[in-house]
């Protein structure tokens, strides 16, 4: 089973590597672009077959490791 | 009917039909196989073969192409090296020229290692990865020394900030975005081993617009007991390859740096971009010298152009032996690796180490501890024949000596003088302030803070002048950076990079010694003695004979300062072929400096110290436009190239080292670009200071404010010692008069007739947006 | 304790890189000190000599670095195989006074760990805080000045000066707090006296950057845990243990470092132990 990860930056939170992108796309002349977001992504490779238990599995590593709640939600999304 | 016929074998290797080849077809194999290798050599290559009755393997081929590569054999360079420049017998030599890097004499026990590499061609192709790997590569030339890195140097050159992208010719990236991608390679990179970035330079020209230049340096610090060779131990010893997987990353990346690039190198040549992994690096640093100190290896030496195929040659070739190597032994980062792709790879984060058989064990323990990987793939042999393996078959058999002493050449070359005669005719400007305004914010003069500031320069705790100097808050560029390389002594090693190619793109001789002299007078401006360099030499497609007659002309310059002054070349690289069909480098003879710090707790920084003392200057001041950044701002061609006489050098350079001894001189800095101007502005930057200058009657104002003359420092000291100083200096025939005092808070210059004044304040704001402004905040 | 029953263990890991300095600034005060892998407190295929326990030492230093490279967060790594090796064992040293200090990356692990600011439990399961990507959005090596708000700690008490330098270089530095309840912590650190370190200029004013190089929250730069004897701070004491590594010391020096203060001060505090 493969399952993606995002990580992102909880609400009011500051992005400083989203606002210098953004800061950079404009010098580069796109001046449609409004917000820009830094996300991270796991993708994650189990020997699990079973969803639900895949499901948890996942939430416990990133409880543990892969999101610090202080700053960082996370979303799994099943493949 | 193909030349590639497919052996008969249980994997994929080729016999590539040469014995029945004509010129022609000669010429297509090396095309098609992208080995870079002339006719004539190719059919060198044919004779080899011939006589033994058979046609090579593509294992065989592309290992020649490897060894045989400009990056590699020096075929090029190598004629004019060793007529001008190599051979400088110094006492504090102990291992120079022959190896990866230099090793010189730091005191009785110590010695220290220099290498300084170019990583022009990935660099230009993708920066973050290029600037990264050239960083990984640059630390293992010191290691396998057996010394321990202590300071990174960098020195980069690309085309100017501002340029339209519409007038970027295609497939050539902006300006800006390389230089932030370099940048960011070398902070991601250098900071993650922890290894200090402490000097280097940022310089802007049109002619780097197509070919950006990246080169690193290295200074290592070893006990003299635990310096290793890079060559094989004895027959029989062990080949013990050691750290990263090996990959199909950086395949053919010295046959990519030993051609021109064009708009088709992007995606032709990704494959020649290796990754770094600096993660892998930091354990493996730790574990090489670990056994080394154990006394367990009897060689060591990194994997860098072409990959196995010159390691394992050039460690046998320099031993007297041979070697046996099993090409299935290599731990893969990817299944299906051909075998010639082995051979070749180029994949970061390698070391080779030779081992005795009865150390093996000791050996990979301790590269286990580190969990670094360590495999032996091969053994030394008596005879000089190298016979590779893949799965017990016999794939490669040929001479080392064939191998790796390739071809050398003296191309043709011509000699052109570009440097005009004009003298005097320049009109005086009408408003000199904003002459100064511009100079001060000029791109190759303003503040580099963005990207120093972005490197660890301080991690291993041992830097002692920073590159950045003065007031915390108001720091100015300072002229070296000094490290205390050992816990328990006082000594220091101070190190700059120097080069300016203004100067040497209208005369690359005295351009050369113009860069040697300010190399010296760096290393002097903190209170250290020059001991030695490594040389860079970033030239164009040397098949051209004018860019190698500039070759010629900057290599027999650094001959004349070297030896004159007993400075030894210790190390160096050769880059050629930095060269589009639009534009080619200016000669960029990148020189990276060492000097002896006898305790650091004497040395000297550039940042005016108090008010009221007295300014004396250093040297004389001639008109010397050519190349100014005066020039530049004038928007005019203007002659003579500042220039050096080593003679003249070596008499101030010592004269000023016992000022340091008897006298407390408060702060040093030399004029260069931008002159008296530009240098007492960064003087009083640095301090947050302003001080009052007298022009001389005698001279034009632009000629003493702005003139780039070469062997000059100014000197901030006690009013009380200004006349012992003015004797003690005239003594030793060292040119020297007052120019003015410290106080206030404007750089304020007095003629005859009127004051020309600006604010230290507004020259600092000019200073530090000089760049940024060009970076969009 | 006397002096020469002191034993320091400087924590390292791939990646960690400020050991060896950190290391002398305990020697350059007559202490024992090491470099020790965390590999050599578990792992089987380390040999008997080199086999450590964690109660040989009377001090724990996580040092600065970009352990593990710094993937996913920094410090996450080297706090999870921390986590899953040593979490007892450390949470005993800890609540037996002895002294567990994080500097730069260092911090980060502590954070991470949950060993910081530790207002409940010794260890909390998750982390109560985070270490932020800088404001200015790069790493930043620069010169730093704090202000020394606490001395009743295990690493302040003999610094006799109210501002000391410690050079700063990091990218990960901005002190976090969950969103709301930013008050609150403060509140709570100050009632506690955790807070240690914050960024001043060099008159001693509280300002923002580049004074404040990574725009942390009331310009924290370090803090400890109620008890004192865990302390976190970014920017790194042992670059200015010397007074020749001092920015500027060529425009007036120090006859003492600052960083030597800092480590002169965990020295005692063991002694009293």
């Amino acid at each position: 089973m493969i399952a993606e990860v995002y990580i992102e930056l909880k609400k009011g939170v500051a992005d400083p590597e989203g606002e210098n992108t953004l800061k950079a796309l404009k010098l580069l002349g796109f001046s449609t672009v409004r917000n820009v977001e830094t996300v991270k992504m796991f993708r994650i490779h189990m020997d699990e077959e079973d969803e639900e238990r895949a499901r948890n599995i996942l939430e416990d590593m990133c409880e543990r490791l892969l999101a610090n709640p202080v700053i960082q939600s996370y979303r799994i999304v099943m493949k | 009917m193909s030349v590639y016929l497919k052996k008969d074998l249980p994997f994929e290797v080729y016999e590539i039909d040469i014995l029945n080849s004509d010129d022609a077809q000669l010429s297509r194999i090396s095309e098609d196989m992208g080995l870079a290798l002339n006719t004539d050599e190719m059919k060198r290559i044919r004779d080899y073969f011939r006589a033994k009755g058979r046609n090579p393997t593509d294992v065989e081929l592309q290992s020649l192409a490897q060894a045989w590569s400009e990056h590699c054999c020096y075929k090029s360079s190598k004629y004019f090296l060793k007529k001008y420049l190599f051979g400088i017998n110094a006492p504090q030599n102990i291992l120079v020229i022959e190896e990866d890097a230099g090793v010189v004499e730091f005191d009785e026990n110590h010695a220290y290692v220099v290498a300084l590499e170019s990583h022009n061609h990935p660099s230009a192709i993708e920066p973050y990865g290029g600037s990264a790997t050239g960083i990984g590569g640059i630390l293992r030339d010191v290691v396998c020394m057996g010394a321990q890195p202590i300071a990174l140097v960098d020195p980069l050159f690309f085309g100017p900030l501002d340029i339209p992208f519409e007038s970027l010719p295609k497939g050539v990236k902006h300006p800006l975005y390389l230089m932030n991608g370099v940048v960011a390679g070398i902070r991601d990179y250098g900071n993650r081993v922890g290894i200090p970035t402490v000097a280097g330079m940022i310089f802007f020209d049109e002619g780097y617009t197509g070919n950006c230049l990246v080169n690193v340096g290295c200074v290592g610090i070893a006990k003299k007991e635990n310096i290793i060779r890079s060559r094989a131990g004895n027959a029989g010893d062990l080949f013990v390859l050691t750290g990263g997987r090996t990959g199909r990353d950086g395949i053919h990346g010295v046959t990519f740096a030993s051609t021109e690039l064009d708009e088709t190198s992007e995606e032709s040549s990704r494959g020649a971009v290796q990754l770094g992994n600096p993660i892998i690096k930091e354990p493996l640093i730790h574990a090489c010298l670990e056994a080394n100190e154990k006394k367990l290896l009897t060689g060591m030496k990194d994997l860098g152009g072409g990959g196995l195929s010159c390691v394992v040659g050039e460690m046998a070739l320099s031993a007297g032996y041979g070697a046996e190597v099993y090409l299935d032994r290599v731990p893969l980062k990817e299944e299906n690796l051909k075998p010639w792709e082995i051979w070749v790879s180029e994949s970061q984060e390698r070391m080779m180490l030779t081992v005795r058989p009865e150390n093996l064990e000791e050996v990979l323990y301790i590269f286990d501890k580190w969990d670094v990987p360590a495999n032996v793939i091969g053994r030394v042999t008596e005879d000089r024949i190298l016979k590779v393996y893949y799965r017990d078959h016999l794939v490669y058999e040929m001479d080392i000596e064939f191998v790796t002493k390739g071809p050398e050449y003296c191309r043709p070359f011509k000699v052109e003088k570009r440097e005009g005669e004009i003298h005097g005719r320049v009109p005086e400007p009408v408003d000199y302030l904003s002459v100064m305004r511009s100079i001060i914010s000029h791109p190759n003069i303003a503040s580099k803070e963005f990207a120093i500031r972005q490197y660890d320069h301080e991690v291993r705790g041992n830097t002692i002048i920073k590159p950045l100097q003065g007031i915390p808050g108001n720091e100015s560029h300072g002229d070296s950076a000094v490290i205390k390389p050992l816990a328990d002594s006082w000594k220091g090693l101070a190190i700059t990079a120097d080069v300016n190619p203004y100067y040497t793109k209208i005369d690359p001789y005295w351009g050369t010694t113009a860069a040697f002299d300010e190399m010296c007078r760096n290393l002097v401006s903190v209170n250290s003695i020059p001991h030695s360099f490594a040389d860079c030499l970033n030239f164009g497609n040397p098949e051209k004979p004018l860019r190698l007659g500039d070759f010629q002309e900057s290599v027999r310059a650094l001959g004349w300062m070297a030896r004159t002054l007993g400075i030894p070349c210790v190390s160096g690289n050769v880059s050629f072929y930095n060269e589009t069909p639009y534009s080619y480098v200016p000669p960029t003879p990148t020189l990276m400096g060492i000097g002896i710090v006898e305790d650091v707790r004497k040395a000297v920084t550039m940042d005016i110290k108090k008010r009221g003392s007295v300014l004396i200057l250093i040297g004389e001041t001639k008109e010397e436009f050519g190349g100014s950044v005066y020039s530049k701002i004038r928007g005019i061609e203007m002659g003579r190239v500042p220039r050096s006489d080593p003679v003249r050098l070596k008499n101030s350079m010592e004269g000023l080292l016992s000022l340091f001894r008897e006298f407390s001189i408060l702060s040093c800095h030399d004029p260069s670009e931008g002159g008296i101007f530009a240098c007492l502005a960064e003087m009083c930057i640095g301090g947050g200071i302003g001080c009052d200058v007298e022009v001389p009657d005698e001279m034009r104002k632009d000629v003493f404010l702005f003139s780039e003359s070469t062997t000059r420092w100014i000197v901030e000291v006690r009013e009380e010692d200004s006349r012992d100083i003015l004797e003690f200096l005239n003594k030793r025939n060292v040119p020297t008069r007052i120019i003015g005092r410290t106080g206030g808070r404007e750089l304020r210059f007095n003629t005859g007739t009127e004051n020309l004044s600006i604010s230290v304040k507004e020259l600092d704001e000019l200073w530090r947006s000089g760049i940024v402004s060009l970076m969009g905040g | 304790m006397e002096l020469n029953e002191i034993r320091v263990a400087v924590l390292r890991i791939e990646g960690t890189n400020c050991e060896d300095e950190t290391v002398h600034a305990f020697k350059n005060l007559g202490v024992e000190a090491e470099a020790v892998h965390l590999k050599q407190f578990y792992s089987d295929t380390i040999r008997e000599e080199e086999k450590r326990n964690i109660r040989d030492y009377t001090a724990i230093v996580f040092p600065g670095g970009f352990s593990a490279g710094d993937y996913i967060r920094a410090g996450a790594i080297f706090s999870a195989r921390i986590k899953s090796v040593l979490r007892k064992s450390l949470e005993e040293f800890i609540e037996n006074g002895y002294p567990v200090l994080g500097i730069c990356n260092g911090f980060q692990v502590l954070v991470e760990l949950g060993a910081l600011p530790a207002f409940d439990k010794t260890i909390s399961d998750r982390p109560e805080m985070a270490l932020g990507i800088n404001n200015s959005g790069r790493f930043e090596c620069r010169p730093t000045f704090l202000r020394v708000e606490s001395r009743n700690t295990a690493f302040t008490g003999s610094i006799d000066r109210d501002i000391v330098m410690f050079p700063s270089a990091h990218a990960e530095g901005r002190v976090i707090f969950p969103d709301g309840r930013e008050e609150e912590w403060l509140e709570r650190l100050k009632e506690n006296g955790q807070i240690v370190f914050r960024y001043v200029d060099p008159g001693g004013r509280y300002s923002g950057y580049p004074w404040n190089p990574n725009g942390s929250i009331y310009n924290i730069a370090g803090i400890c845990n109620p008890d004192g004897n865990v302390l976190g701070l970014m920017p790194h004491p042992e670059r200015s243990f010397h007074p020749y590594t001092h920015c500027s010391w060529t425009r007036g020096r120090k006859e003492t470092g600052d960083g030597e203060l800092f480590f002169r001060s965990i020295l005692e505090y063991m002694m009293k132990l």
